[in-house]
């Protein structure tokens, strides 16, 4: 049986410039180090975290983020932000993307690695299952994001944060996106959008015993075995390194290569009932859109379309494209494709600078 | 024009086997990203391009491709000095899915060993081989997964 390495703190919250460093260098390691995977299972700081290409003054209200004493950095993998916190598993992972067992290409490749996470919640009693756009959903409800980038010429580094808890108040307080005005609803719209395992599980857990599921997962998985470790040397230099180029790096955490940010709302009268629309586009690409209004529907439905539409071209023709992909008769009562294509083409209309 | 399982990729140019593709007119070499890349990764989010005038090594990565939340690389097909990029890109990543090898070009490369560096591509009657080896693999992949 092949062993990989584990590095995993149950115990103490790390900053983002530590966790994220450790994490960068795990794919270097594999690459010019010569080490077999590395697992790292950790937990950080109140923090939030955008990804590589977002733009952190637009996602993130830092004057908040300040006050509050909550940290925010940029990761080094796609995706949008992630608000991390004691009660969020983080998750790095350095894998070669030839490894045995992992799926080909990008697809291939989240599939495989979102079923070890699914292995692992099943190990809680928790049904969970991969959603578009990569993330992990129970019930249409979101439990873990995913995202992942090819670092050298083979070695990925994987990145995944599974909610034991979620602090939705300091969510709604330090973040700008979605819309300012979507705050006024407050809890209830994103309690029906996000889970967590203690709310599936109707009781409180600590982060060792989630850490050992999802250590045990990748083991049965991958058909591998765990040796517990600490960086090498070498590993340090390069954590080292990576938290002065990067993580505490201005120029690294205000990177001005991202693209434009904009937000808007739209309103639209239908049989159905009032769609209101909320988007934040990063370019011309959709970052986050929440469809609410007084319509009949689903949580399940609605989040499904609404994740169907997330990192997808904002254009008219796909926005249609890809709400028909999922649509079913009746998700929405009284309403079509084109009618919420419509609505949400309004929202585009009212876009504004963010 | 060539459909491969599935795949456009059109006769007279030269691929690289990370998905770029390159195209050689005169002393210029446009490079893109291939049908098979656009079609795995699905809708371009962003590209993270390199600026003119920098000099790039056959292989090397000289920009990054975010498609959902997964950033990939492109590759240098040949060597050279990047002299144009395409600006296009920058209000609409969505041309490399749409058109990856007209609209959608990424950017231009003056090569500096282009003889060369050509024959270490995939052209011409190897690019049928290097499909089925690409779809291969994956289901491969699939089955042991």
């Amino acid at each position: 049986m092949h062993s990989w390495r584990l590095f995993k703190d149950t115990v103490d919250h790390v900053s983002t410039a530590s966790g994220l460093s450790i994490d960068d260098t795990l794919p270097l390691s594999l690459s010019r180090h010569g080490s077999p995977p590395i697992l790292h299972l950790y937990i950080f700081r109140p923090s939030a975290i955008v990804g590589k290409y977002q733009d952190i003054e637009a996602a993130l209200r830092l004057d908040r983020c300040r006050d509050r004493g909550t940290e925010y950095n940029r990761r080094s993998t796609g995706g949008g932000t992630v608000i991390m916190g004691p009660k969020v598993v983080a998750l790095g992972l350095g894998i070669n993307i030839d490894h045995p067992g992992l799926g080909k290409g990008i697809g291939g490749i989240f599939e495989s690695l979102s079923a070890v996470l699914i292995r692992a919640l099943r190990d809680l009693g928790i049904k969970a299952g991969f959603r578009l756009k990569n993330d992990l959903e129970v019930d249409g409800k979101k439990i873990a994001g995913l995202s992942a980038t090819l670092e050298t010429e083979k070695a990925i580094l994987f990145h995944a944060s599974l909610l034991v808890d979620f602090d939705i108040p300091l969510m709604l307080d330090i973040m700008n996106q979605p819309p300012a005005k979507l705050h006024d609803r407050g809890y209830s719209c994103f309690s029906q959008r996000i889970t967590t395992i203690q709310e599936q599980l109707g009781h409180d857990i600590d982060m060792g015993p989630v850490m050992e599921v999802i250590e045990k997962a990748f083991s049965q998985q991958f058909g591998v075995s765990f040796e517990k470790d600490e960086p090498d040397r070498w590993e340090k230099e390069s954590i080292k390194s990576l938290a002065n180029t990067r993580y505490t790096n201005p120029d690294w955490i205000f990177s001005h290569k991202h693209p434009r940010s904009s937000m808007g709302m739209g309103e639209l009268k239908t049989p159905g009932g009032l769609l209101e629309i909320y988007l934040s586009l990063a370019g011309s690409t959709i970052e986050h859109i929440v469809i609410t209004g007084d319509f009949f529907s689903t949580t399940k439905d609605i989040n499904l379309l609404e994740s169907a539409l997330k990192w997808t071209s904002a254009k008219r023709e796909k926005i249609a494209e890809h709400l028909s992909e999922v649509w079913r008769e009746d998700m929405i009562h009284g309403v079509d494709v084109p009618t919420l294509t419509e609505a949400i083409v309004k929202a585009k209309e009212n876009l504004v600078r963010a | 024009m060539a459909i491969i399982k599935g795949y456009d990729m059109p006769d007279g140019l030269y691929y690289h086997e990370e998905h770029s593709w390159a195209r050689v007119e005169d002393n210029r070499v446009t490079v893109g990203m291939d049908d098979i890349f656009q079609k795995e990764a699905g809708d371009i989010v962003f590209v993270d391009l390199p600026d003119e005038e920098d000099e790039v090594e056959q292989g090397e990565v000289c920009g990054k491709i975010q498609s959902r939340k997964w950033i990939g690389k492109l590759c240098a097909p040949v060597s050279g000095e990047i002299v144009e990029i395409n600006e296009d890109l920058e209000d609409d990543t969505g041309l490399i899915n749409q058109d990856p090898y007209g609209k959608g070009w990424i950017l231009v490369i003056e090569p500096s060993d282009l003889e060369n560096e050509l024959d270490n591509l995939i052209h011409g009657d190897t690019v049928v081989d290097f499909i089925e080896r690409e779809i291969k693999r994956t289901e491969e992949e699939r089955a042991k997964a």
